[in-house]
């Protein structure tokens, strides 16, 4: 009687790095700073982006669509960039960890629209992307006052550490696991009742990819999750969307992009959200306009055929 | 109507449970994985709709968790803050 069938994502968290590599980087950050980790970063990106098929690839999902025109070197430059950018950004996070929080200056811009949402009383499902490092947004929530839980699954055996865990600190905000019981959406529900804060990434299916739906993202179909706009009509929590990027060499800024409301909702269609899941995208599609090489996707969210509203019924 | 046939009504209606009739479904019968083979985004509908049929908020995982196993738990929680 089992009404749908349950597709897991091929997505992994882990690093395609091993742990020497990462031992040496934060070596490298104990002796020489954050530059000596980077000029390390700049060859060991060039060995990869030359040498290594699968980070290629894995680059390649994204250059392809953000950079349709570029071939050959052209493509192989943006890749280059891409993940360039993305190791200096888990260089910044080790870089808090081990040599403290004033290393960097993060700037928020929205701090007053936070907190009238937060004074709504109706909880708060603070939603990103991987776009810059969403840990420093993460660092820049206190003023909430206000506990923040992540909706994330760190994968055994993945070896990249997060900031508080090179500082040996408590984790700055809670987790929901959301491979848990019920993919974690009671606990999500309980924590906004109670006004408190949930932060999801909108584009990443976590688990499986039966509540995605189809939504256009630089010239194509992408799928991205919509269990969290489903949540915000069932608790009545407005959906805050946020980027982080690098603004410079020590500095990131925290952005708000837009506030989705989702109205009380009858059902659970994927069609029936999928005009908030487009509101998101079309974020996301600007933010990766203006900053091409801040967007680390390296999974392939195109390539996923979302099931239809007659699939989801059957079975 | 007692609680337990109500709750298979609403829950047939407001969840579009397809092809299934009230008589289908046991009361002891697992809501979720194996059993009836709702979801995770069925279980926040079930939240809402309980509410909004039986006007009994379900809080939390610690209430939510052992009232949402099977007819029988959830109509025992229903009951149990309904008289409370």
């Amino acid at each position: 009687m089992s009404r749908r069938s349950d597709h897991k994502s091929g997505w992994s968290s882990r690093s395609i790095g091993s742990n020497w590599q990462h031992q040496f980087f934060y070596l490298a950050i104990k002796i020489g700073g954050r530059r000596a980790a980077y000029f390390v970063l700049y060859f060991v990106v060039a060995y990869y982006a030359l040498f290594s098929r699968l980070a290629r690839e894995r680059a390649g999902h994204y250059v392809s669509r953000r950079f349709p025109e570029a071939r050959g070197l052209k493509r192989l430059w943006h890749g280059y960039r891409m993940i360039l950018n993305f190791g200096m950004v888990l260089i910044d996070r080790a870089v808090v960890g081990i040599l403290g929080p004033d290393s960097f200056e993060v700037s928020l811009a929205g701090r007053e629209q936070l907190l009238k949402i937060r004074d709504e009383n109706r909880g708060m499902i603070l939603m990103t992307a991987h776009v810059g490092c969403w840990q420093v947004a993460m660092s820049v929530l206190e003023f909430l006052e206000r506990p923040v839980y992540m909706l994330m699954r760190q994968e055994d055996g993945d070896i990249d550490r997060h900031y508080f865990e090179h500082a040996g600190i408590e984790c700055p905000y809670r987790v929901i696991d959301p491979t848990g019981y019920l993919g974690g959406t009671l606990e999500m529900l309980g924590v906004l009742k109670q006004g408190q804060v949930v932060s999801v990434m909108g584009d990443r299916l976590l688990g499986s990819d039966k509540s995605s739906c189809p939504v256009d993202f630089l010239g194509a179909t992408a799928t991205v999750p919509f269990s969290a706009y489903k949540i915000a009509s069932a608790s009545g929590a407005p959906i805050v969307i946020f980027f982080t990027r690098k603004s410079g060499p020590n500095s990131y800024e925290v952005e708000i992009a837009r506030v989705i409301r989702v109205p009380e909702l009858p059902g659970r269609e994927s069609s029936t959200f999928t005009p908030y899941a487009q509101e998101f995208a079309e974020a996301l599609e600007e933010v990766s306009r203006k900053h091409p090489y801040q967007f680390y996707n390296f999974h392939d969210m195109w390539a996923v055929e979302p099931p239809s509203i007659k699939q989801e019924g059957q079975e | 109507m007692e609680i337990k046939e109500k709750l298979k009504q609403v829950l047939i209606e407001d969840l579009n449970l397809e092809d299934v009739t009230p008589d289908e479904i046991g009361n002891d019968e697992p809501l979720f994985g194996e059993g009836l083979g709702l979801d995770s985004l069925d279980a926040v509908e079930l939240v809402v709709v309980v509410q909004k049929h039986f006007g009994v908020e379900i809080k939390d995982m610690d209430e939510g968790r052992p009232a949402l196993q099977s007819i029988n738990t959830l109509a025992a929680f229903i009951e149990e803050k309904s008289n409370g």
